[in-house]
């Protein structure tokens, strides 16, 4: 292997690239526009769920009670229903997620001592959001039924109130928020979004920038010259790897210094494994190359097998260990989860070395397996 | 000029006759690419079946461990009923610092510690209070576990408080407390399946949709056969509309293979409403998102740009159209951005058909917006075509 012929290959294709003004701009603007986007526009707290009520009692104790709902910032309240048969419409067109009903004799009963069933309607189209709400509306239900339970107490056993509260309220949950204290939602999707640009945008940059010789069979001229299998490959990828790790570290300033996501780690660490991803990636990329013959299935390949997955099985949203054990398998073969637990761990919990080197162990075994497999397949002669 | 009604007619013919000869051609090259047919399969089939087993949106088994320094009945009572499906209990701490350090290497996500003297502070009726921290590298999920053992916490107190009360005053059926029942319409089971599987679908069919049209249109420029195209009697329209027309008829083969072949019997997955009216709006976002893609490749030169184009395009469809994420949740400017995504409106109605039994009465409105995005998506592209060769 000579460098010089690497060097060669590589300054040829750095040339091509450049001279496409169009694709080195996207390649340069696509993960800090998508960094930037979701950045400030993927929030995940659900908040404000459009809400309708059904008041069949009309007391000033069920006033009270709903007013708890229209006044939360968790729901957004769109106005109150005569009957239940009207909730039919709200929730099919989407225009209400949830409906309250409040039953008759809902303040005689209660004013009795007695417990009264409320009921809450649900469109049930995305489970999330549906527990999500049932969550706020047991929340709310609690906090009412605390402070009628204490009112009831002190009446019924002649105490003072604070005494009566702690009679209803006998364990209190401290809750404290570790690595997150502020539980900042973009504080966690920041860092993730780093693992999902340099997930996706690498792998297409290769396998376009390879296939596009292939498809327009400038290739046989790699085919007939003196250049070799590994000085071709290598010289290939080295400005697609350069590119993409120039984004990694241009992520990176995003997250910290625009977004102020707090880097509790180490940066060495998280500059090593950002480029060990790289090349994990674009080795996907290049397998990807050498299975199609034209940009078309390229395109269709690579993103078939990195936007699904990533979004999926990554850790982004959906935590990897909330998973079907299927789905945690395949969530294992698929590099973007142990990326996904470097960001977080060097960003957030500043954990070094000795708690995150299996991750960096798999994808230093990614990259390397890739290219194993990339050289093996790749030929210098073209097939029939 | 003027030829009659005869005429008229004849040139009709010889206009559809062009554009199914186009579209044929368009789906001979498709599926002469073994790759991409390959991936389709497997898009519509195989990779809907695992989003649909493998995907669970709400907390699932947080693993927990637990740091009980009481040991009495009351902190095992306590600590039993933090189980599946909500959290997974991975046994019992020996010291405090230990716990931190699983976290650290993300094997827990809770740690819940019960204080000594815990039972005998209960049964005394003094407040005492358990800890909970949670690990919030990934929020939204680190609230849920917090919300969920807030509420378990809140009924192991409210059970306590009942039985003390109700000792002296006759059982908890004589407490004023609001008891919550929940109703869940459309999926009353709360079927992660049905939701993760329509929403894989309509993943697929968007990813397939935009970009299959938008490369194929890139490549005719990029190999100069559209110089060919031009030179013949077709009109732009004619050149752009197979290439849709051919992507549609694709898609709506693979959609109804994934539903009838694969979401029904392996999810049982209803289709409450219209099998037509579904199939003609999936048809109608198809033309949508192609017209998207077109008009992608209009403004670019070569493949590998549309490409890039593409993707910078379909990655916010797909994250914040209202199916990854509720919504509700995101900001204004995001749901302003997103009525220019067909997807938005797609995702209402195709849930709305299948889960809701909804109609064009209700859905019309989702219908028209994505009808005139599609439109102007297409008028525009055809528009740029005609330019862009000047």
């Amino acid at each position: 292997m000579s460098f010089k012929r690497v060097a060669t290959v590589a300054s040829k294709e750095w040339r091509e690239m450049v001279r496409d003004r169009m694709f080195v701009l996207l390649a340069f603007l696509l993960p800090v526009l998508w960094m930037l986007v979701f950045g400030y526009g993927l929030v995940l707290d659900v908040e404000e769920i459009p809400l309708v009520v059904v008041d069949r009692d009309h007391s000033s104790l069920s006033r009270d009670y709903l007013y708890r709902f229209t006044t939360s910032r968790y729901f957004d309240f769109k106005g109150s229903l005569v009957g239940e048969a009207e909730a039919d419409g709200w929730l099919e067109s989407g225009k209400a997620r949830a409906v309250i009903v409040v039953p008759e004799k809902f303040e005689e009963r209660l004013v009795a001592g007695q417990p009264v069933a409320v009921q809450t309607l649900i469109d049930g189209t995305f489970p999330l959001r549906t527990d999500i709400t049932k969550g706020y509306v047991i929340a709310i239900n609690g906090a009412f039924s605390a402070d009628l339970l204490s009112d009831h107490v002190a009446r019924m056993q002649g105490v003072s109130r604070a005494r009566a509260e702690i009679f209803a309220h006998p364990i209190k949950l401290e809750v404290r928020y570790l690595y997150n204290e502020e539980v900042r939602s973009s504080w966690s999707t920041i860092p993730a979004l780093v693992m999902f640009s340099l997930m996706l945008a690498p792998p297409l940059l290769t396998a376009l920038g390879i296939v596009r010789e292939k498809e327009s069979g400038s290739i046989y001229n790699i085919y007939s010259s003196t250049v070799g299998k590994i000085e071709y490959l290598a010289g290939k990828l080295v400005p697609y790897v350069a590119v993409s790790f120039v984004n990694a570290v241009v992520l990176w300033l995003l997250a910290t210094l625009w977004f102020g996501v707090p880097f509790k780690g180490n940066v060495g660490l998280f500059l090593v494994s950002a480029l060990l991803f790289v090349l994990t990636s674009t080795g996907i990329g290049l397998l990807v190359s050498i299975m199609v013959s034209t940009q078309i299935a390229a395109l269709i390949v690579t993103m078939v097998i990195s936007i699904l997955p990533t979004i999926l099985f990554s850790g982004l949203i959906v935590p990897v260990s909330s998973l079907s054990p299927g789905a945690w398998i395949q969530a294992h073969f698929f590099p973007g989860m142990y990326f996904t637990n470097i960001v977080r761990g060097t960003f957030l919990k500043g954990v070094g070395v000795d708690v995150l080197w299996p991750d960096v162990l798999a994808l230093a075994l990614y990259a390397v397996v890739l290219r194993l497999v990339g050289y093996r397949l790749f030929t210098k002669r073209p097939r029939s | 000029m003027n030829g009659g009604p005869t005429s008229g007619s004849r040139r009709a013919v010889v206009w559809w006759g062009r554009l199914v000869v186009m579209t044929r051609k368009e789906m001979i090259q498709l599926f002469r690419d073994l790759p991409i047919v390959l991936f389709l399969t497997y898009s519509f089939t195989l990779a809907i079946l695992i989003s649909g087993n493998g995907l669970r949106s709400q907390l699932h088994n947080a693993s927990l461990t637990v740091y009980d320094a009481d040991h009495s009945s009351a902190s095992r009572d306590l600590v039993h009923r933090f189980h599946q499906p909500y959290f997974r209990l991975l046994g019992e701490l020996s010291r405090p610092d230990e716990g931190l350090r699983r976290m650290d290497r993300g094997s827990v996500m809770a740690i819940l510690e019960i204080p000594p003297r815990f039972h005998e502070q209960l049964a005394a009726g003094e407040p005492t209070a358990v800890q909970l921290l949670v690990d919030t590298t990934n929020a939204p999920q680190g609230l849920s576990a917090a919300g969920y053992a807030g509420r378990i916490v809140a009924q192991f107190g409210q059970d306590i408080s009942a039985t003390r009360i109700g000792g002296s005053s006759g059982g908890a059926a004589s407490l004023p407390i609001i008891a919550s029942e929940h109703r869940v319409w459309y999926n009353p089971d709360q079927n992660e399946a049905w939701f993760e599987s329509i929403s894989g679908l309509l993943r697929t069919i968007t990813i397939f949709a935009i970009l299959l049209p938008a490369t194929a249109m890139a490549r005719e420029k990029e190999r100069g056969t559209v110089e060919q195209l031009l030179v013949s009697p077709l009109t732009p329209l004619q050149i752009m509309l197979p290439k849709v027309l051919a992507m549609t008829l694709v898609i709506l083969g693979a959609t109804a293979v994934a539903l009838f072949g694969v979401m029904q019997p392996a999810f049982g997955v209803p289709i409450r409403g219209s099998v037509i009216l579904l199939f003609s709006l999936t048809a109608l976002f198809t033309f949508t998102t192609a017209g998207m893609g077109l008009f992608a490749s209009t403004i670019t030169h070569n493949q590998a740009q549309v490409g890039l184009l593409t993707l910078l395009v379909v990655a916010p469809m797909l994250m914040l159209s209202g199916i990854t994420t509720p919504m509700e949740a995101l900001p204004d400017w995001v749901n302003a951005l997103m009525l220019l995504s067909p997807l938005r409106y797609f995702i209402e109605i195709a849930y709305g058909i299948l889960l809701k039994g909804a109609g064009l009465d209700v859905l019309w409105s989702q219908a028209i917006a994505m009808a005139a995005l599609g439109g102007a998506m297409f008028g525009f592209g055809t528009w740029r075509f005609r330019r862009q060769f000047q």
